[in-house]
């Protein structure tokens, strides 16, 4: 009997051990609000480190800028650099903000804006590739780049993170490793504590250029779990909590001290077709499969309401969006359209040509979970005008679509206007060398006009060409676009005067304040 | 003794061989690369040529065996070459990882080890009574629930419901305590009842019995008789499932943002970045049957008889 009063006291113990452990670090952070301001975010990739060529971290946590930025409409407008002009989009010329200080107090000029695009050059594989730059001249506040060929789009990749302007000359003098961990940037926030795949945590910048920032610091942890950073918000140990999953919804709205901000994004849901497939190469069935694709069911079922039903491939709010119709659901006309593609209904009720039933593989993969819905959604609704639709999951995708030829449609999933601008999508899906053109898809009207794109500046036009090889894309039906999630963000409404944007890289402003 | 040990370093060698083998057939017979990861096609706009360009580079246009050669030979200058995402050497990777799992894996077997020994002795002791059956069910239910959902019930418990934990993190006591005891636990309650089972079986040897009936005190002949025999079997099944205890971590690091071996082999493994998943595997190869010898040395220790049998055979 002894014995067990001895354990029961002893498990009594532990249980008291742990309970006293727990008591001392969770109030700090209400403690020290009294007295300066501070926030909690929880992102959901992590930092190896915070080098701006290679990682976005920087950028969101408000370190470093680059010369130009995106507003909130995604319009291309200055940062660091004033204002910007080219006579033959191959001699650029950039004025540098002369009010700028790196937040070691060295002077912004030319010369260190050169340096440091000549780093995230060096230091970022595809950079320069995307630049194009051929020389650069700095004189006082003006830099010239020449670009290796007229290339318009330069702007656009000048809003890229990874070219955050840093002062080289304090990475030289410090070294690679303390740069890695402590990048010298213009922006409001300057690292204060930084530990590998944990946490930054920054303070202000008091002599920040556009203006005393409102918050003191800021603490910015890193966690791959949404379930987990819906929890932490919920708790109230963090303030802003970016990508949460739709199930959490419920609850977080119920709790009157927090909100969730649904924005549209940036990125589109699609199908995209194996040009090579004998199957999907007549075009009347591609435009039967896109009357099959429910977009209403994918909005209100599959994304639980936070998305946009696609009408192309740029969000439909962004200015080169298009502003057609979104196509409606229709199985007779699908119909239709296979029995004029030389199909016809069998007694089992599937279209057939020469006594074989149209059957198509569809690749899907599960790293986005709604791709795999989606697919299934199109399966049953085919089903409905007698394609029988047999779903393939893979693990890599690009892989397995760019290595096999067998494939006739996937679900795939892109940032389709990264940097305000249609031009890296068409580019990259569409044109022959590009890397993600897996269905090999070459449409010789599209390619003229992408060829234009990419030769134009002016922004009007670069609109309408954009939107011109849209339309191309969807008459053609070379993808069929479900639709443009939105981003998901929980916040505590003790936060104000901050909204989150689309293109998730400016997340810590110098203008966030907390009540 | 020292024979087991030489036989075991020959084993070590045979064992890492074969392993880094399988792993790196397994890998590149997966699909996939981390080119177009490394190039961040998702972001920026990447030919095919610079797909190739930077493939040959790594030199993924070779044939596996040489690849593989290549790969031993720098091993055998303990070179276990460079990150592809991060590019810093896979031993630095490594070796600032291996604190951060140590660390957890100690504090997970504390809990552990405090749960075991107790549980186990107390269901030994009330055979078939209420403890027995309590800790029956616990035993159930910490085999049958996946880590991941434990780790998120104690979220929710004790950092959303009670705030009196922080809900991830890494650096403070009590940022230990819910990984810890995730990890910990599922193992735990299983082993309560093995080292129940063996405390059965010992109590009712003959020894036991003569213990009794020398008059000797019922805690000395539990804790200091029966007991010793009792973990024997409790032993060897530790270290053979010392690799699940590995594994286990990978999930909990994740959960709780530790950024440990295992989140690093998770990214590896996503990324492609092939230098980092053979060094992870080689590393905890090592561990694995250095920590197997461990527990064959130890027997020798707790059991003495062991060592008599190997004067007998006049080893």
């Amino acid at each position: 009997m002894r014995n067990y009063k001895n354990i029961l006291v002893g498990m009594l113990c532990l249980v008291l051990v742990f309970i006293a452990g727990c008591s001392t670090t969770q109030n700090s952070s209400e403690k020290q609000e009294d007295k300066e301001k501070n926030v909690n975010m929880i992102f959901s990739f992590k930092a190896a480190d915070l080098d701006p060529h290679t990682g976005f971290i920087p950028i969101r946590s408000g370190l470093t800028e680059t010369l130009l930025k995106l507003d909130e409409k995604s319009n291309i407008e200055g940062w660091l650099a004033e204002k910007w002009e080219t006579a033959d989009n191959q001699k650029w010329v950039f004025d540098i903000r002369n009010d700028v200080k790196f937040q070691d107090g060295k002077k912004l000029d030319a010369e260190s804006v050169k340096q440091s695009l000549e780093r995230s050059i060096e230091a970022n594989e595809s950079l320069g590739d995307s630049l194009k730059i051929k020389s650069m001249e700095a004189d006082g506040q003006t830099l010239t780049i020449n670009t290796t060929e007229p290339y318009p789009a330069l702007p656009s990749e000048l809003v890229n993170p990874y070219t955050s302007i840093v002062n080289m000359d304090a990475a030289k003098k410090e070294g690679e490793e303390a740069f890695k961990n402590n990048p010298i940037g213009t922006g409001p926030f300057k690292v204060k504590e930084f530990k590998a795949n944990q946490f930054v945590e920054v303070e202000k910048n008091a002599n920040y250029w556009a203006g005393e920032p409102k918050l003191d610091s800021a603490m910015i942890k890193f966690n791959e779990d949404p379930n987990v950073r819906a929890l932490a918000l919920q708790s109230k140990e963090a303030d802003v909590v970016y990508n949460l999953p739709a199930e959490s919804l419920d609850a977080i709205k119920k709790d009157s001290k927090l909100s969730v901000e649904s924005i549209p994004g940036l990125r589109a849901h699609f199908v995209l077709y194996n040009s090579q497939s004998e199957n999907v190469k007549d075009l009347k069935i591609r435009q039967a499969l896109d009357l099959l694709l429910d977009r209403k069911s994918v909005v209100k079922d599959i994304m639980q309401g936070n998305g946009l039903e696609a009408n192309g491939p740029f969000n439909s709010t962004l200015p080169f969006g298009l502003d057609e119709e979104v196509s409606e659901m229709n199985v007779d006309k699908a119909k239709s359209l296979i029995t004029q593609a030389g199909y016809k209904e069998n007694a089992e009720g599937l279209m057939e040509k020469d006594g074989k039933p149209l059957t198509l593989e569809l690749v899907t993969y599960k790293a986005r979970p709604e791709l795999p819905l989606i697919a299934q959604l199109l399966q049953s609704d085919a089903s409905k005008a007698g394609i029988k639709i047999e779903i393939k999951t893979v693990e890599n995708a690009d892989t397995h679509l760019a290595e096999n030829k067998d494939w006739d449609l996937a679900t795939y999933s892109n940032n389709t206007s990264p940097r305000g601008d249609g031009s890296y999508f068409f580019n990259t899906a569409f044109t022959e060398t590009g890397a993600l053109n897996v269905g090999k898809i070459n449409i010789p009207e599209l390619n003229t006009l992408i060829e234009k794109l990419n030769r134009t500046t002016d922004l009007d036009e670069r609109t309408k060409l954009t939107q011109d090889a849209a339309k191309v894309i969807n008459k053609e039906v070379a993808h069929s676009y479900a639709v443009y999630p939105n981003i998901i963000i929980g916040m505590n409404k003790r936060i104000v005067n901050w909204e989150p944007t689309a293109e998730e890289y400016y997340i810590l402003t110098h203008n966030m304040d907390v009540k | 003794m020292f024979t087991i040990i030489k036989n075991r370093v020959i084993q070590l060698v045979v064992v890492l061989f074969i392993l880094s083998l399988f792993t790196f057939t397994l890998m590149k017979m997966a699909p996939g690369d981390p080119v177009l990861t490394i190039l961040n096609a998702d972001e920026m706009v990447v030919t095919e040529e610079d797909q190739a360009e930077l493939r040959s580079k790594l030199g993924f246009d070779q044939p596996l065996y040489v690849q593989y050669g290549k790969w031993m030979f720098n091993l055998m200058q303990f070179d276990l070459g460079k990150s592809y995402m991060s590019g810093k050497p896979v031993i630095e990777e490594l070796l600032t990882r291996i604190p951060i799992t140590a660390e957890l894996t100690f504090f997970a077997m504390t809990i552990m080890l405090c749960i075991t020994v107790p549980l186990g002795v107390w269901s030994a002791k009330y055979v078939n009574k209420w403890p027995d059956q309590f800790s029956r069910i616990l035993a159930l239910v910490g085999a049958s629930i996946p880590n991941f959902w434990l780790g998120l019930i104690l979220i929710y418990l004790f950092a959303f419901k009670l705030s009196i934990l922080p809900s991830s993190g890494i650096g403070s006591y009590s940022q230990i305590i819910l990984p810890a005891f995730t990890l910990g636990f599922t193992f735990a309650v299983v082993y309560a009842r093995l080292l129940r089972a063996g405390l059965l079986q010992s109590l009712s040897e003959d020894y036991i019995y003569a213990a009794r009936a020398r008059g000797v005190k019922e805690w000395r002949i539990l804790w200091l008789h029966a007991f010793r025999a009792a973990v024997l079997p409790v032993l060897t099944i530790f270290g053979l499932s010392l690799g699940s205890f590995l594994g286990g971590a990978v999930v909990v690091e994740i959960l709780f943002s530790w950024p440990g071996l295992g989140s690093l082999a998770v990214d590896a493994i996503f990324n492609r970045d092939y230098p980092v998943i053979q060094g992870y595997v080689l590393l905890t190869g090592i561990f694995v049957v250095i920590t197997n010898l461990v527990v064959d040395l130890s027997y020798y220790v707790i059991d003495p008889r062991m060592k008599r049998k190997e004067e007998a055979l006049g080893r």
